[in-house]
């Protein structure tokens, strides 16, 4: 998984969250319906689909979904 | 996950849910969405269950009005709100809405020892108190040894008895606890070998204090967590633990959704009530109209004695009160002398409440058997290995559970069991002898056959009518007969074993039995009649009757038994509540029919008024014991 838009809709697909590529900047506090227990599940997500060991502290300190992509991108 | 019930349909089920949720439409094609679920598998299913855990329940319930629904209140001791969206699924499987509250992080002891606690406070149907084994471990110092662990164990063991015993008093749902799995990471934190003994035992017994527990507590199920993890579930997930402090595996939760929601399936009265089954290649290996009575696999080979496995575990299902009964395209006379002449054969022709083979298709089949035994066809599960039979049951009558059980049949009873159709929290004594009733229902029905009127027929089968209020120990039945009947409920109010003990223990509401028998034996106990009396006038609140016992007269010569003791306590009027439903339709006209008349209507509920002036007849042929002076003394 390389773009955002990808990312994005695996967001919108796998956790019928209602976002778009509009909302990536925004900040997870303003993103609706998201609670931090959406991260739980985007990790066990996340590694299955690109087959990479993700960081859950990481990814807990990451600011918007932006900032996770990029997480994502950068982990090996 | 292996998959374990296939989908025969084809489109692809996973695609048409994918689609439902993204046009926006689910919430309007609901009654679609829950068919299609239970047709996928993970990871399509975990995925509609996110969608799904989105909807508003208010939106569905308004659209879907008839839909059950069952409130679940979830507590413990980590975070449990991953439980939601599986659960939201299992329970969408079944046909049924989730209403969920997921209660604050580690607050089950405050939740549930305080009785005035938000979570009482949501009349919950079913709660949920996670146990995980962060409970024991968040607690033990360090260093720690076996005796440490065994003394938090002591500890938590006593704060849940008294949770279950607050509980028992401050709630009218059903309590759900789990055995506490034991993770490795802890057992290898002991080098010695001798200590890790000690630990794995002083854990098991805990555990089995617990299970025992449920034994003893009538509104208390302990889920045990060993068999699950058996299947090959990770127990826990150390990331999660540690940085979310999630401590069951998400594996390990969708598992326990899965078993909560056959206990939904209970508390909404949709337990299923019949093991519909194929013979060739269910119950069986080869076709018996080709291979013979004697070619028919049974024992002799590896895959016959596969066959006799099946056959053990149907006969295991079918003792406890499942009805059992065969739907095959074959012809009679030759299963007749399969189930009869097959030394090795398991099942025999008694254990089957019906046999049924000739060529007619299923779905005409069962919905006579529906019929025969009236049933709903909503209360069968069907069985069959061809995915043609199966996809037509599916299509032709979606209420039935189709479980196929295609290829090997070592895996046959795995697949029948998967869902714990009939999972119930107790057997009631009615339960075991259910299938013989059944039974004797047939002969009644040949018996009726040979009369040229009902009335004759009824003259002759001599129906006997006791009416009592309800006996301690009847109290498991009577609460199993308000989850279990539709047709004939006439406010479909589900009680738990502690709200029908409230209400008999009650000073001005009552609960009274119905007992009846005939000449060909006892029926048991059939019905129930809740009455509450208020200043002159007793209130009929519910009145519920086995659909084996219709239409003999046995509703009649209660109600007459009612309104007769009513006037001679010198009431003035009895009132009594019918409140529509899918299923009681047959009995909106009841009470008209016995004198009374229509009052007041509350938006769908109709209240009917007897004056007490010209009461019914009780009809002769019916003969009526009733002990209606005396007071239950416990």
């Amino acid at each position: 998984m390389t773009s955002i838009d990808e990312f994005v809709s695996i967001v919108r697909d796998e956790l019928g969250l209602p976002v778009t590529a509009d909302d990536v900047d925004l900040s997870f506090d303003e993103l609706p319906g998201w609670d931090s227990v959406q991260m739980l599940w985007l990790l066990t997500i996340l590694e299955q689909r690109t087959g990479k060991s993700l960081s859950l502290p990481d990814m807990l300190e990451a600011p918007s979904l932006a900032g996770l992509h990029k997480l994502v991108v950068a982990a090996r | 996950m292996k998959p374990v019930v296939p989908s025969d349909s084809t489109p692809d089920p996973a695609d048409e849910l994918s689609r439902l949720f993204s046009t926006g439409e689910a919430v309007a094609r609901y009654p679609r969405v829950t068919e299609l679920l239970a047709a996928v598998e993970p990871p399509a299913f975990t995925r509609a269950c996110h969608q799904l855990a989105r909807l508003d329940p208010d939106a569905v319930a308004a659209a879907h009005p008839d839909r059950p629904a069952v409130t679940v209140a979830i507590t413990g001791h980590g975070t449990l709100s991953t439980l939601v969206p599986p659960l939201t699924g299992e329970l969408a499987r079944h046909g049924i809405l989730l209403r969920p509250h997921v209660s604050d992080f580690d607050s089950y002891v405050f939740d549930l020892l305080d009785p005035d606690s938000d979570l009482y406070g949501h009349g919950a149907d079913l709660t949920l108190c996670v146990l995980d084994p962060m409970i024991v471990f968040d607690e033990v110092p360090v260093p720690w040894r076996p005796a440490d662990v065994q003394r938090v164990l002591d500890e938590k063991l006593r704060t849940l008895e008294r949770i279950a015993a607050t509980f028992a008093t401050a709630s009218r749902g059903m309590l759900v606890l789990n055995t506490i799995p034991l993770p490795r990471r802890f057992t290898a934190q002991l080098v010695d070998h001798r200590s890790r003994s000690e630990l794995g035992a002083v854990w098991r017994e805990a555990n089995a204090r617990l299970l025992r527990l449920a034994t003893s507590a009538p509104n208390l199920v302990v889920i045990d967590t060993d068999p699950l993890v058996a299947e090959g579930i990770p127990v826990t997930d150390a990331r999660m633990s540690t940085y979310a402090k999630a401590h069951l595996s998400a594996e390990l939760l969708a598992r326990y959704a899965r078993e909560t929601g056959h206990l939904a399936r209970h508390s909404a009265g949709r337990t299923k009530k019949c093991l519909v089954l194929d013979l060739d290649g269910t119950l069986w290996g080869g076709v018996l109209g080709d291979d013979g009575v004697e070619g028919v696999e049974l024992s002799d080979s590896p895959k016959g004695e596969a066959f006799n496995g099946v056959q053990r575990a149907v006969k295991q299902i079918g003792s406890q009160g499942v009805l059992v009964a065969v739907v095959s395209k074959n012809e009679l006379d030759l299963v007749r002398a399969a189930f009869r002449d097959r030394d090795d054969a398991e099942l025999r022709e008694d254990d089957f409440v019906r046999v049924i083979a000739n060529w007619r298709p299923k779905h005409d089949n069962l919905k006579e058997l529906a019929q025969t035994l009236n049933l709903g066809v909503d209360s069968f599960v069907f069985v069959d290995d061809s995915a043609l039979e199966c996809g037509l049951v599916r299509s032709e009558l979606p209420g039935v559970a189709v479980v196929r059980v295609d290829g090997d049949p070592a895996l046959h009873v795995e697949k029948i069991l998967r869902d714990g159709w009939f999972d119930t929290p107790e057997l009631t004594a009615d339960d075991q002898q259910r299938v013989v009733r059944y039974q004797e229902e047939l002969v009644r029905k040949d018996f009726l056959d040979s009369f040229d009127s009902v009335q004759d027929f009824l003259r002759e089968l001599k129906v006997t009518v006791r009416l009592a209020p309800v006996q301690d120990a009847e109290i498991p039945r009577v609460s199993q007969l308000t989850l279990r009947t539709n047709q004939f409920n006439l406010t479909t109010h589900r009680l738990q074993q502690a709200q029908v003990r409230e209400l008999a223990a009650g000073p001005d509401t009552r609960v009274l039995t119905i007992h009846s028998g005939d000449r060909f034996g006892d029926n048991g106990l059939v019905g129930a009649v809740f009455t509450r009396r208020h200043q002159d006038a007793l209130h009929i609140d519910n009145f519920v009757l086995s659909c084996r016992v219709f239409s003999r007269g046995i509703e009649q010569t209660a109600l007459a038994a009612v309104l007769e003791q009513a006037r001679t306590d010198g009431l003035r009027a009895v009132y009594a509540t019918y409140r529509p439903s899918k299923k009681n339709g047959a009995v909106r006209d009841l009470y008209p029919r016995y004198g009374f008349t229509p009052g007041t209507e509350d938006g769908d509920t109709l209240v009917f008024r007897h004056d007490l002036r010209l009461l019914p007849d009780r009809p002769e042929h019916v003969s009526l014991h009733e002990d209606l002076q005396v007071e239950c003394d416990d």
